[in-house]
């Protein structure tokens, strides 16, 4: 019975947050990424999942990965290499992140290029928040 | 009541040296010790204390100039035989391996007496220069250069070494006095009375005790008013929260007078590849960081860490490839700036409390837990 309960309520945590994320710029990156891509159906969890964990290498020696700072939980604080920390990733933990539209830009833009050593597909920004939004 | 000798007493030897000296005299001894200590061993680390013994010191010193003047009869400065032929009467006496009996100092005492004070007064006076014009601290802080007090530094050891060789020649002939002439001078500091010396016919008082501990109050509330009334000026720099927030995201937004303008303008102009990372900025944000780093840099600041690692340029533009940051923390080695509590060389808040004001100073390191030196 408490099991049940305890679902209901993250079931009906995520049922409530996500439209607040879906109908702010995530329906901008949508759009995006139909433009870029017409096959495009929708963001993916599991690509997010991927695009966060996989240990790309293509970008800069220092970072081959998201979690060579973001831990390789997202609800876990993670550490610059300069030894700040950096608050979780994950909405869980970090409720306001995902909210300024001009900050997520920015560490798309300087992040992609440190870890994949290229620009992000609106795509990738896509699935990374809504992975980010399940976490 | 009183702590004088009777004309009819001769049990008693009289009272030479009144209370508040003796008090001062062993005083003086505990806080030049300390003093010494931490001046040449912990330096750095113990700063603080050495500095408040200087501050103990300084009234202490004030108290003995006043003392000179108001003391009892044998502590004044004009009974002191300083005449060059009592002095050299004396220095041909002890070649003949004898020591007259003298009642206050005898004049290679009363000489050394004045060396040492006046050696201990310059290294006051010294030590204030250093610790205002050096390390940007205490009343001289705002009147005294950070030149200036690097040369206060040299001369405040110079003063110390002549110090110390000073203190081993006055215990040396405390210590001749006493084994070879028979002359009870410890005790007698002790005491107060000097065996084998008649009587003196000068009163020592109880109102000598009272006086000695009102004049040390006067001066010490004196001093605390000084030193309170001309606390610490604040660093100029006027923040800049676009600098603060963009650049504090990674690592501590480092104070401007780390680097000087033209390897501000290296870092700015490279951001795209910081230090293995890409942290660009957008144009406003760009224009306005370098703008506020070209208006102030370690030229701009008379700081002890402006002069000695900001104003240093680097190849790497790091401020940790600088020869006195290196040799500054050369006990720590990567595994302890690896260590969570730090996280990296760059973290310099993980163990410099004050690092974002700039000051550096060396009372506000504090090792996090789990790291040891």
């Amino acid at each position: 019975m408490k099991k049940f309960i305890g679902l209901t309520a993250v079931v009906t945590a995520i049922a409530m947050t996500s439209p607040v994320y879906s109908s702010g710029f995530l329906d901008e990156y949508a759009n995006q990424a139909q433009q870029e891509n017409a096959s495009f159906n929708g963001f993916s969890v599991e690509r997010g999942k991927a695009l966060y964990l996989t240990k790309h290498a293509t970008g800069k020696a220092e970072t081959p990965a998201c979690t060579s700072c973001h831990t390789n939980s997202p609800t876990q604080s993670g550490n610059t290499r300069a030894g700040k920390t950096i608050a979780p990733l994950a909405v869980s933990a970090s409720p306001d992140r995902y909210t300024d539209k001009r900050k997520v830009e920015k560490w798309f833009r300087r992040n992609c290029n440190s870890v994949l050593g290229r620009a992000c597909s609106a795509t990738e920004k896509g699935d990374f928040i809504t992975f980010m939004l399940t976490q | 009541m009183t702590d004088t000798h009777g004309t009819s007493q001769n049990i008693k030897p009289p009272v030479i040296w009144d209370l508040p000296l003796r008090l001062f005299h062993w005083s003086m001894v505990a806080v030049v010790i300390t003093a010494a200590i931490t001046g040449y061993f912990f330096e750095e680390w113990w700063l603080d204390v050495h500095v408040y013994a200087g501050y103990a010191l300084t009234c202490l010193l004030m108290f003995r100039l006043i003392w000179g003047f108001v003391g009892s009869f044998y502590s004044r400065f004009h009974t002191f035989p300083l005449s060059p032929i009592a002095v050299l009467n004396h220095l041909k006496d002890l070649l003949k391996g004898k020591s007259e009996t003298h009642t206050g100092h005898n004049p290679v005492g009363a000489w050394m007496i004045v060396v040492l004070l006046t050696t201990l007064i310059l290294l006051v006076v010294t030590g204030f220069v250093v610790w205002g014009g050096q390390e940007n601290n205490g009343p001289l802080a705002s009147v005294v250069g950070y030149q200036v007090g690097e040369g206060g530094e040299d001369i405040h050891e110079v003063l110390a070494g002549i110090l110390m060789a000073a203190i081993g020649i006055h215990v040396l002939g405390v210590l001749i006095e006493t084994v070879i002439f028979k002359h009870p001078l410890i005790k007698a500091m002790i005491t107060g009375r000097k065996e084998g010396v008649p009587p003196t016919g000068k009163i020592v008082s109880v109102w000598h005790s009272l006086a000695g501990v009102l004049i040390l109050i006067g001066v010490g509330a004196a001093f605390s008013y000084w030193i309170t009334s001309t606390a610490q000026t604040p660093l100029a720099m006027s923040s800049n929260t676009t600098y603060q927030q963009e650049c504090g995201d990674c690592h501590p937004a480092y104070h401007p007078s780390l680097r000087t303008q033209h390897d501000w303008q290296e870092i700015m102009s490279n951001l795209s590849d910081h230090y293995g990372e890409d942290a660009s900025l957008d144009d406003s944000s760009h224009r306005e960081i370098t703008t506020y780093l070209n208006t102030q840099d370690a030229f701009s600041f008379d700081t002890e860490v402006a002069h000695k690692i900001g104003r240093y340029d680097t190849s790497s533009l790091r401020m940790t490839d600088t020869r006195y940051w290196q040799k500054k923390h050369d006990e720590l080695d990567d595994d302890e700036f690896n260590h969570p509590s730090i996280g990296s060389k760059v973290n310099c808040n993980a163990c410099h409390k004050d690092a974002d004001s700039g000051r550096f100073d060396d009372d506000q390191i504090k090792l996090p837990k789990g790291i040891h030196l």
